[in-house]
């Protein structure tokens, strides 16, 4: 087999931005779980959420990218606060199976209650950017996939500065590395846990839309994610943000490699007999166990 | 008229614990002024449970907790703390991956922007040995250095009652010593201490007052040169050399 380079490098790119918006998911799924010390798995919902939102807003606002973006966030942010004020906020401590099966059952209830509503046909989503892009040489990248891993490289930059520069994101370091310290120096858990859940599910919204012109949206999409979110936040060190966008990172690149010079059929298998591979050599994540490090 | 004395903290009849269990019961004392007053008690008799009652991080479930003469039982530990009670609690209860100087600037979390700086300044004049660690990620530090810097990161909100569980664990004999010196100088300021120590005999030589806990329930009190000399408390807590041991 001989491979072409040209070929290689658009995979490449390809992976990339894609890795960089599964990084988005794993990301507000690590925080969660730093913060609240749960696993979120009605996570890849807010993906959906975000997408459709997209999707539905996009003829609104005349296939405007950025507005219709902009509502999906907020939407988005809007259903993390009802999930953290509805059902989140009423876990105890140490509540770790009930918060197993309260966003299990979420997940599914979304999950289902998106099919009944908007039935489960995949959508082809358009804007006004269309299929353009630019091309270098014969090296081509769609825009809506470069304004996505861009999107995504800001995101991570502001969140960056959050956590390490705002009290608003210190004080969710400050949980996830001591509770009891963080009541000392008079934190509102409460609050900090309800921030975290917002920004988190923001965060999914934003990789839902910037997914939405990329790939085809159905609600399904949440679910194909959120186990392999959950296998990046634990392989890039659980807790570990720069670790869980690494991995994120890598795993969109290897997926697309495979994707490429592969029959899809063999994509996911691969991808989890990869991680799976890689958690059985390393036990504790390829970057270690960490409790919501910024840098 | 003998002068009435100026009560910070008053318990009355406190009930306290988890869930739905009691660990301290019908609990009542009072606390003047400027005192220091050391809890004394075995293992698991409930002293970190009534300082956490005082500060609000068990659940109280009888009685009244006055601090300034305001029933602050019901309040959550930030609002107790921005009325001036801070509790050090037991064990390590810093954030590790931050630095000495981020650690600082967490327990000035509570303050406007404006006030942290100085607040920070005065602490580390109080605890001089903070000054070349600021820079030091804050699990590096040694137990003692890290038991030094909790008590500074409460001290920065300068509260008028403090809370200090077992502040002396891990510590060299030599920095035990300069830690009661500092709580001490601290008490000297007007601020109200009370403290449970393991270092019994190092505590009640820094207090006015002393209290025994015993399973849960207030067994005795009274002025700490008193209580160091009472023979059941000598035989319990403070029998450390061989020579005071009573024969068996
Ligand atoms: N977080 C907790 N949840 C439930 N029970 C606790 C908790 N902390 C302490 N206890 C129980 O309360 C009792 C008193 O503990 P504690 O107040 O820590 O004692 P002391 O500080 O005097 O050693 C013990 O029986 C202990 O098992
Ligand atoms: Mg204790």
């Amino acid at each position: 087999m001989t491979i072409d380079p040209l070929y290689l490098v658009q995979l490449t790119l390809n992976g990339l931005v894609l890795g960089l918006l599964y990084a988005l998911i794993a990301v507000g799924l690590s925080l969660i779980f730093g913060v609240l010390e749960i696993i979120n798995f009605a996570h890849g919902e807010f993906l959906m959420l975000g997408a459709y939102a997209m999707t539905f807003m996009l003829p609104v606002v005349g296939l405007l990218y950025a507005p219709a973006l902009l509502a999906a966030v907020l939407i988005t942010a809007l259903g993390g606060f009802l999930l953290f004020e509805l059902f989140l906020s009423r876990l105890g401590q140490h509540d770790f199976e009930r918060s197993i099966l309260i966003t299990i059952g979420l997940s599914i209830m979304l999950l289902h209650g998106t099919q009944y509503l908007v039935s489960a046909t995949p959508r082809l989503v358009d804007t006004e950017l269309g299929f353009d892009g630019v091309a270098i040489g014969d090296i081509r990248i769609t825009w809506t996939r470069l304004i996505g891993g861009g999107l995504a490289l800001a995101a991570f930059a502001s969140l960056y500065g959050l956590l390490t520069r705002t009290p608003f994101g210190r004080a969710m370091r400050a949980i996830a590395q001591n509770r009891e310290a963080a009541l000392m120096v008079g934190i509102k858990p409460r609050t900090v846990a309800r921030n975290a859940v917002v920004l988190s599910t923001a965060l999914c919204g934003l990789a839902g839309a910037a997914l939405a012109p990329i790939q085809l949206v159905q609600p399904i999409m949440g679910q194909f994610l959120i186990f392999k979110a959950f296998a990046l936040v634990i392989i890039g060190g659980l807790g570990n943000l720069p670790g869980a966008i690494a991995a994120a990172v890598a795993l969109g690149l290897f997926e697309s490699w495979i994707g490429g010079f592969f029959e899809i059929i063999w994509q996911e298998a691969a991808v989890f007999l990869l991680m799976i591979l890689v958690l059985l050599v390393r036990p504790n994540g390829l970057f270690g166990r960490a409790i919501v490090r910024a840098g | 008229m003998a002068p009435v004395p100026d009560i910070v903290l008053a318990l009355e009849g406190v009930s306290a614990g988890y869930g739905d269990v009691a660990v301290v019961h019908d609990f009542s004392a009072a606390l003047a002024r400027g005192s220091i007053t050391t809890l004394i008690g075995g293992n698991g008799a409930g002293k970190s449970t009534l300082m956490r009652a005082i500060y609000g991080t068990c659940r109280c479930f009888a009685g009244h907790i006055r601090f300034d003469g305001t029933a602050i039982e019901a309040e959550p530990p930030w609002q107790r703390l921005a009325r001036g009670v801070g509790l050090v609690p037991q064990g390590r209860c810093n954030f590790p991956r931050m630095s000495v100087l981020e650690n600082l600037l967490m327990g000035c979390y509570t303050l406007p922007a404006a006030r942290r700086a100085p607040a920070i300044d005065r602490v580390v004049g109080l605890f001089p040995l903070l000054a070349p660690r600021l820079k030091t990620t804050a699990g590096n530090l040694s137990g003692g250095e890290q038991q030094v810097l909790e008590m500074a990161m409460v001290l920065v909100t300068e509260p008028s009652l403090l809370l200090l569980d077992e502040p002396s664990l891990g510590l060299s004999p030599k920095t035990q010593a300069e830690l009661f010196e500092v709580v001490r100088a601290i008490a000297r300021t007007g601020v109200t201490i009370l403290v449970v120590e393991q270092n019994v005999r190092g505590a009640l030589l820094i207090s006015d007052t002393a209290i025994v806990l015993d399973l849960g329930r207030k067994f005795l009190e009274g002025p700490a040169r008193d209580v160091m000399v009472d023979p059941r408390i000598r035989q319990a807590y403070l029998g450390g050399t061989i020579g005071q041991q009573p024969a068996a």
